[in-house]
């Protein structure tokens, strides 16, 4: 019975993401993309926070460096094919990862921020100066996007449906394979090592060499992601590639969805697309205006809802989230299924004084 | 020659206020192990409130007396409302919080006086050129590098010679200390944030007449800050202060034979150093 | 026949002399015992015999090999485990994840991300047989941080033996604990290192007298003396330097 659900529902998902673009066009094709990418890039970044309690301020770097791989692959190689494209992204990125690894895996907690941040800066600053090869603040387009071609057996044109199918699968696939790897045996001492790394060094396990695993593949991911996201937006610049903004991006997803979860930093990419979305087309602003009106006079209100722009919601969300909501989403269900048990087990273990 | 003496001294200016920055997220950093994502913020905030100040009265000196108090304000106003409750979360949370208020105070900014560049002039009395050894040199310079001495001495007299320095040594030492030593904590942390705040309010003012008012401000003196530390090793005064003058010298002299590279320079010292001495030139090993 | 030799082992804390000409030997199979009064340099020891740290002078061997500057790791991987007087366990995972951790690591199975590891069963029979004879199975789905203080130690105790340790070192496995939750973890360790080697530090006389077939006294970073139960009992210089740390 409940088995049957379970496929009912798994059915039910894949048609409607399957009939998506029909139904809704490609505008909303083209968010459910994003969404997918930064879900993507929310969940490896949270391989990192949540399950080896490393926090990345500069995630941006193995995203753009995707981005980045993708776009130049294209530009320089003719003729090159989609998936090869979306790979060589994904390689760049799992190159520039074992690079700085070495630097970092000694180094936890603050220093292990820090260092990302600067690790994240450098490579913007560079990114900016080579101007002949990223194009700077411009960027570099991608165009047209190139066809998806399986051994010149198979060859489909990636105009905006198909690229859709593509990328939800690709993304789909990712996620999938991201899972199972925190199921893994590697999965349990990756989580060991957040919750007490000097334990697990005396259980026989290297520290660093599963930190660079771990760190590697949390960096190919982030660069999947950011090939896709380059694909989709058929150009990538510094600013969304390497910029400050965008490290801080999957951290506010994972902090909205839940950091100890795995699905949380995905439900979490949904909020932040909602936002993006809802703040970018304006919506916020007037319906800010609207309500600032009936209270204050219309010169200040204005000044008011300009007060509110991109950066300063981020800060704000990031802000509450970290006070009041710590767990995220995923933290708060948790609380309250543990709560709902507790009262059905009556008691449970009690923790003595020490 | 004239050329290297001019630029020594840039460098050395520039170096001496990015200490000023840099001593105040290290001192909290050591004591506290809190890392204020937000503390160039308050550098910047600090400028642009010296701006206004200067528009009000049109006095420099009021803005660099009453700017960094401000600022000193809103950071003891931060570390009692916000970082304090999540400190038991541990961190983690505490950086990603800071970073949040980093980018209200950097958008609050944009929003308040735009994203142009403002000028602050120095005071009509230092804004001549002095004649050091045969070169001309603005005398506003000079009185920024004795303007960071100065508070660099007090701030090594308040360090060495009072209880509280001993506390707050003590405590950068040894995290554990000060809970053992029966003082009040929360006073003692908030009295260093509030400090550490002040010399980069106090870095903000001072600076803004060299490099204008903008919100690139912050980005620009954080990265060097924030390198500094890393570099110095966390929570090492004596560190930053070496490390400090380093990046200055480094970037005035790579703007003279790198111009192209002068921002990159930085970043290769930090990974060179940091490939041999991951804890930093001056930092302890983490056990 | 010796599986841990210490040789002229010295150690120093920034200058602070802590150990001083350990010659520390370990018999194949038996029961050894490190007392001592506080600060004698007893933990010091251990660490760098685990690999905490790397001492100032002098080697050590095990298992006739020189592991003298080897890491934790590479010390665990030659045969030797350890537990923390200060409980250091995985508190966000559950008693099972804790345990299967060690059992993962003594079948080594370290970089293995191409299998399910709860489908794993030979590996899940081994955690729960581990966890019946911890007497901890119906605490296994419990994050180890909510345990009660005498559970907790069992898990931490058990997370050393359950990599089946050729050398098992114990830091105080009873410290903190009630005399009953004592005489229960007396017990488990008896009965869980038969015919094993152990060595293990003790505050508790009647802990060491019940387990240990030697005894090492370190006072002051030095050996005082090493023997039998009854000849350390005997000692004038062990009764001084007891007797002297309670004139004090």
């Amino acid at each position: 019975m409940k088995r049957n659900l379970i496929w009912t529902l798994w059915a039910a998902g894949v048609a409607a993401v399957a009939l998506f673009p029909h139904l809704f066009g490609v505008y909303y094709a083209n968010a459910l993309i994003l969404f997918a990418v930064w879900a993507l890039f929310a969940v490896s970044l949270n391989l990192l926070l949540g399950f080896t309690g490393l926090l990345s301020f500069g995630h941006a770097m193995y995203f753009g460096t995707g981005a980045y791989g993708a776009a130049l692959a294209l530009n320089h190689i003719k003729g090159l094919s989609i998936v090869p494209a979306v790979i060589i992204g994904m390689i760049a990125a799992v190159i520039l990862a074992l690079l700085i690894a070495p630097l970092v895996v000694r180094v936890s907690g603050t220093a292990f921020a820090m260092l990302h941040l600067a690790f994240a800066q450098l490579l913007y600053v560079l990114a900016l100066k080579l101007r002949s090869i990223t194009g700077g603040e411009d960027g570099i387009s991608i165009y047209p996007r190139p066809d998806l071609n399986i051994f010149g057996l198979l060859r489909i044109e990636m105009n905006d449906q198909n690229f859709f199918y593509f990328a939800v699968i690709v993304i789909a696939a990712a996620l999938s394979f991201l899972w199972f790897f925190t199921k893994t045996p590697f999965g349990q001492i990756m989580v060991g090592m957040r919750d007490n790394s000097k334990r697990i060094g005396y259980l026989g396990f290297k520290v660093t060499y599963t930190k660079a695993v771990v760190y590697a593949v949390s960096g190919g991911f982030a660069g999947l992601a950011g090939a896709i996201y380059a694909l989709l937006q058929s150009l990538i610049s510094t600013n969304d590639a390497y910029s400050m903004v965008v490290s801080v991006y999957p951290i506010m997803m994972v902090m909205l969805g839940g950091v100890l979860s795995y699905f949380g930093p995905i439900v979490g990419a949904a909020f932040f697309a909602l936002i993006d979305e809802w703040i970018g087309s304006g919506q916020f602003q007037q319906l800010l205006l609207k309500l600032l009106s009936l209270l204050l006079p219309s010169s200040l209100a204005q000044r008011v809802s300009d007060f509110f722009q991109f950066e300063m919601i981020l800060g704000l969300i990031l802000v509450l989230v970290t006070l009041y909501w710590p767990l995220g989403l995923a933290g708060f269900i948790a609380l309250q299924r543990m709560r709902w048990q507790m009262r059905r087990v009556s008691g449970g273990p009690q923790r003595s004084a020490t | 020659m004239e050329a290297y003496i001019a630029q020594g001294m840039h460098g050395l200016a520039y170096g001496m206020v990015l200490f000023l920055v840099a001593s105040g997220l290290t001192l909290v950093l050591g004591m506290m192990g809190v890392l204020n994502m937000a503390h160039v913020n308050f550098f910047m905030l600090s400028a642009y409130l010296g701006y206004q100040v200067v528009a009000w009265t049109g006095s420099f000196w009021l803005a660099l007396l009453i700017a960094p108090l401000l600022t000193a304000g809103a950071g003891i106003l931060m570390e009692r409302f916000l970082l304090k409750k999540v400190h038991a979360f541990g961190p983690m949370a505490e950086l990603i919080l800071t970073m949040g208020v980093a980018f209200i105070i950097s958008d609050g900014v944009k929003a308040v006086w735009g994203t142009q560049n403002l000028p602050l002039s120095p005071p009509g009395s230092l804004s001549v050129l002095v004649n050091i050894a045969g070169v001309q040199y603005p005398a506003y310079r000079l009185f920024l590098i004795g303007l960071a001495v100065a508070i660099l001495l007090l701030m090594a007299l308040v360090l060495y010679k009072t209880r509280l320095g001993m506390i707050v040594r003590a405590a950068v030492a040894d995290a554990g200390m000060v809970d053992a030593l029966g003082i009040n904590v929360p006073l003692v942390f908030m009295t260093v944030f509030g400090a550490g705040t002040w010399m980069a309010g106090v870095a903000g003012v001072a600076i803004a007449p060299i490099l204008t008012v903008s919100p690139g401000l912050a980005a620009q003196m954080g990265m060097d800050a924030f390198i500094v530390i890393i570099v110095g090793g966390f929570g090492s005064l004596g560190g930053a202060f070496l490390v400090a003058i380093l990046c200055g010298l480094l970037s005035a002299f790579g703007v003279q034979f790198l111009p192209q590279y002068a921002s990159v320079l930085l970043f290769v010292f930090m990974a060179v150093v940091l490939a041999i001495k991951p804890e930093g030139l001056f930092g302890e090993k983490e056990s | 026949m010796n599986i841990l030799e210490t040789r002229s082992l010295s150690h120093n804390f920034d200058g602070l002399r802590v150990l001083t000409d350990v010659n520390l030997n370990v018999l194949q199979g038996e029961k050894h015992a490190i007392i001592g009064p506080n600060g004698a340099g007893k933990t010091t020891l251990f660490n760098i015999i685990t690999g905490t740290y790397t001492p100032s002078q002098g080697k050590i061997f095990f298992k006739d090999k020189d592991i003298t500057g080897l890491g934790p790791c590479n010390i665990q991987r030659r045969g030797m485990g350890r537990s923390f007087q200060i409980t250091s366990t995985f508190d966000r995972l559950n008693a099972f994840q804790n345990i299967r951790l060690a059992v993962l690591s003594n079948r080594k199975i370290r970089f293995n991300f191409l299998r399910f590891v709860d489908k794993m069963t030979d590996v899940s029979l081994e955690t729960i047989d581990i966890l019946k004879r911890l007497n901890l199975f119906d605490d296994r789905h419990f994050p180890a941080g909510v345990l009660s203080y005498g559970k907790h130690r069992c898990l931490e105790i058990g997370m050393a033996l359950a990599t089946n340790p050729d050398l098992v070192m114990l830091d105080e496995p009873a410290a903190g604990m009630s005399a009953e939750e004592t005489h229960t973890a007396v017990e488990l360790i008896q009965r869980l290192t038969e015919g094993k080697t152990m060595v293990i530090i003790e505050h508790d006389m009647d802990v060491v007298f019940k387990l240990a077939d030697r005894i090492t006294v370190l006072h002051h970073g030095t050996i005082l003396a090493t023997g039998t139960p009854e000849e350390i009992k005997a000692n004038e210089q062990v009764q001084a330097a007891y007797l002297g740390r309670l004139e004090e």
